[in-house]
């Protein structure tokens, strides 16, 4: 009975439900990690969820990765996770107004799928990924910061940049932080873990939680529906609770 | 968890049911997270089943009222479990852990804390403060402490921040900044607690920092008021000014207040009965005395502060224009005297024990702890030192080069009668328990300029030993158990290295010690007889701490060498060179033999 109510679905949705073994990217880690992160919801592999990024990650440290959701409604959450680094969750974001798109740069300790797993209100995970190889090592070297003397003095500094249109307005971000794994030895980790960009009454319009793979001085692109809200700036808080706020340029 | 727990019950049930399930889930949860509260500190010192504050209670008497664990039957203390701080960064663990809810908060060397299950000492999580490269503190990279309030654990950090983390998850909740690193400002105290703010002090009295006492509230980190511990400067509540502390420029000449250090490097204690906090402060800066001519009020002196309005009601300075870093910064101890009078008593690091009334400072009785004084004859009957002119270090610019002062031999030495280890007091016995050292020094000034984020001495130094026939032994540490009603030291255990580590007495008639050597040793609190020791792996300069769980008497100590006397020794190295650090927590109880 069980099975048959899945194939309806699976008819409905246009979607592979995704069972145990039936990862298209074939990865060893797919089962405990959809176990330990989406833990009995429905899953189904969706080619709604694209996932963007090199074949081959040309710097480890730095990775672009490019997460676009179309077509879904009412997606709740969007979860990044690169199923063979050390430390899997890469970060988590609502689009609250903002488009459900997110384009940043991570660290990859090993070729790796990493996957884009977005959860809409049915509560019904849809997932895409790609498999970004790697020559290594991203998460387990010190970052760059840690080497200079005044880290301390740019920590939390931010730059930004708008490209307004009429359809479709991009800002991009750019956060002054070390962003260190924990995982250097001798290096506490150190990351940035919240990030929202806010309108000048205090709306949230996108909400970023952040985890330590996110790249060292993190860039973030956001799109949103025609122009950008009025008053737009980037708020957030690292591990050690030293706070983010700056005024988006416009 | 909860919503997890209403899906289940959705399967199964109508909605009314879930809805009331849910409300007594609720419920029934919310003991299990009991915050601690301002009635939970001030009962601190009575309470047995946690450890809630620096000083095992804000008035600092470090007395347990636990006697499962006695006189008779210490011999059977062991070990139960011993956690490591981990890393590379082994030194100076000079931290007094707190216990809530079965759980044990610790910090380490380097500004890291660590929350362990009290009874098994697994590790539930660890929070590691990142610093920067440029931090100074003077006195190696300690913390000696977090406080509790609400769910949170707060404490301060070596770049002079303070951190405030949720007690279960381990997550920032708050942060705020107390002073800029790159001026010389640096926190190493243990925050206390009282009527719901946060009450912190400042390190970095060798830097010509501002020494001042802060109130936050505890459960958000604004700031609530500040009072600068140096004469002149101007403190604030609530945002508004709220008077300047003494008079500017009575006790200091010219300019030199404004850089006048008296750091609170050491934290304070509360008295809930006076509604007074008393925080001791440092050295004026700089060291060289002949430039400061006055009092220099408030350094080297105990200043209580009323919690309610940020404002100083006594002082009591035990070193007027201190030319020997005799910084005092040492615990006010309250206690009640046995003919019921309310006072405190300070062992300051010139080598004096004070006795004060503990409502309006006034000077009851004072004697030396310590076996060598130089720079003073004796007390007058107000407690002001009786200086010997010959024994103060020479004014550089009356030398023949203007380079160097008279140099002179001083004891105690800089390090103090007695430095940063807390005493404790027992109301049984009615004696202090001093960990004591005796030193001495060559003290000499030199010129000296205030520049910003440099060390502002105007002296060089050196420690030395004193003649073993002078102090009766060759040794430097003593444990003295004192009588604060006659000034006698009633008992002594002398120790070859110099004591860094608190004390910690219990209605077990014990006393409780750490030494360099790495011993914790327990005496019997009416003799001194030593009855029980053990090797902890590294030495001891942290205070010891108890509690009780599940019907049995738990010992808490860290263990890992460190702190000012490996980086300041002087002649006293060859006493401490051969010490290894470390970084560890040990729990003892005793022990039962196996059914």
């Amino acid at each position: 009975m069980l099975r048959c109510g899945i194939l309806v679905f699976l008819l409905w949705a246009g979607a592979v439900h995704a069972a145990a073994g039936d990862d298209p990217l074939q990865s060893p880690q797919w089962t405990d990690l959809k176990q330990r992160y989406l833990g009995a919801a429905r899953v189904v592999f969706d080619p709604q969820v694209v996932v963007t990024g090199p074949k081959v990650a040309e710097d480890s440290m730095n990775v672009p990765v490019g997460v676009k959701i179309s077509g879904l409604a009412d997606v709740r959450r969007v979860l990044v996770v690169a199923d063979l680094n050390p430390i899997v969750k890469v970060l988590e974001f609502s689009a609250q107004g903002a488009l459900p798109v997110l384009h940043f740069r991570m660290k990859l300790q090993q070729g790796s799928p990493v996957r884009a797993m977005a959860e809409t209100a049915d509560g019904v995970w849809h997932v895409g990924g790609i498999w970004i190889d790697a020559s290594g090592g991203g998460c387990t070297a010190p970052s760059v910061g840690r080497g200079t003397a005044n880290w301390h003095e740019t920590l939390g500094q931010v730059q930004s940049r708008v490209w307004p249109g009429e359809q479709q307005s991009r800002v991009k971000v750019n956060i002054m932080h070390p962003m260190d794994t924990g995982l250097a030895p001798g290096i506490p980790a150190f990351f940035i873990e919240r990030l929202a960009l806010q309108d000048a009454t205090g709306r949230e319009w996108m909400r970023i939680d952040t985890f330590e793979p996110v790249s060292e001085n993190p860039v973030f692109s956001f799109d949103f529906p025609g122009t950008p809200p009025p008053g737009l700036s980037l708020v957030g808080r690292d591990n050690n609770g030293n706070r983010i706020n700056a005024r988006v340029a416009q | 968890m909860n919503h997890k727990f209403q899906e289940v019950d959705l399967m199964k049930r109508t909605l009314t049911s879930v809805l009331v399930a849910g409300a007594l889930f609720s419920l029934a949860g919310a003991p299990a997270v009991a915050a601690v509260t301002d009635k939970d500190i001030e009962n601190d010192a009575k309470s047995t089943g946690d450890v809630l504050s620096w000083g095992l209670g804000t008035q600092g008497q470090r007395y347990s009222p636990l006697a499962k664990i006695n006189t008779k039957n210490v011999k059977d203390l062991v070990p139960v479990w011993s956690f490591s701080f981990g890393g590379e960064k082994q030194r100076g663990q000079e931290s007094q852990p707190v216990i809530h809810n079965g759980r044990m908060f610790v910090t380490g060397s380097y500004s890291r804390l660590f929350a362990l299950d009290a009874k098994t000492g697994k590790k539930l999580w660890q929070y590691e403060h990142r610093l920067p490269d440029g931090i100074m503190p003077c006195c190696d990279v300690v913390n000696r402490g977090a406080a509790l309030y609400d769910n949170l654990v707060i404490f301060a950090t070596l770049d002079a921040q303070l951190v405030a983390l949720d007690q279960g998850s381990g997550k920032v909740v708050w942060k705020e900044k107390i002073d800029e690193y790159s001026a010389g400002y640096s926190a190493t105290a243990a925050p206390i607690i009282a009527k719901g703010l946060v009450l912190t002090g400042v390190s970095g009295g060798e830097f010509g920092v501002i020494g001042r006492v802060e109130a936050r509230d505890a459960k958000t980190g604004k700031m609530v008021w500040v009072r600068p511990t140096v004469e002149g400067h101007m403190g604030m509540k609530d945002g508004k000014e709220n008077g300047v502390s003494g008079t500017t420029n009575a006790t200091w000449p010219g300019d030199l207040w404004k850089t006048g250090g008296a750091a609170t490097w050491l934290g304070g204690t509360y008295d809930p009965e006076t509604g007074l906090a008393y925080f001791g402060t440092g050295n004026p800066a700089p060291w060289n005395s002949a430039l400061r001519p006055g009092d220099n009020l408030y350094s080297c002196s105990t200043v209580a502060i009323d919690v309610a309005t940020g404002k100083i009601v006594w002082h009591f300075q035990g070193t007027p224009n201190d030319g020997w870093d005799y910084d005092g910064v040492n615990e006010f101890v309250t206690f009640k005297s046995k003919d019921g009078k309310h006072l405190g008593g300070k062992a300051d690091r010139n080598g004096f024990f004070y006795v004060l009334d503990a409502k309006s400072g006034k000077f009851q009785k004072g004697f030396p702890f310590v076996k060598k004084i130089t720079w003073a004859t004796g007390l007058d009957e107000n407690g002001r030192p009786k200086f010997d002119p010959a024994n103060r270090p020479g004014d550089p610019a009356k030398s023949a080069d203007g380079k160097k002062g008279t140099s002179v031999f001083s004891a105690p030495s800089f390090l103090g009668g007695k430095n940063q280890m807390p005493m404790a007091y027992s109301p049984d016995t009615g004696y202090f328990y001093v960990p004591a050292n005796e030193w001495g020094m060559e003290i000499w000034n030199e010129p000296v300029t205030y520049k910003k984020g440099a060390a502002y001495l105007g002296a060089g130094f050196t420690i030395k030993t004193l003649d073993s026939k002078e102090i009766g032994g060759d040794y430097i540490g003593a444990m003295r158990a004192i009588d604060p009603a006659t000034g006698k030291i009633v008992w002594e255990v002398k120790n070859n290295a110099p004591l860094w580590g608190g004390v910690m007495t219990t209605k077990g008639g014990l006393v409780f010690w750490g030494t360099p050597e790495g011993y914790l040793k327990a005496a019997d609190a009416k003799t001194g007889k030593e009855v029980w020791s053990f090797q902890t792996g590294s030495g001891v300069v942290a205070p010891p701490i108890s509690w009780e769980q599940d019907g049995e008497q738990y010992i808490g100590v860290a263990s890992g060498w460190g702190g000012a006397v490996p980086l300041w020794g002087g002649d006293v190295a060859k006493k401490v060179n051969y010490l290894n650090q470390g970084g560890s927590m040990w729990v003892f109880k005793l022990h039962k033999s196996g059914k």
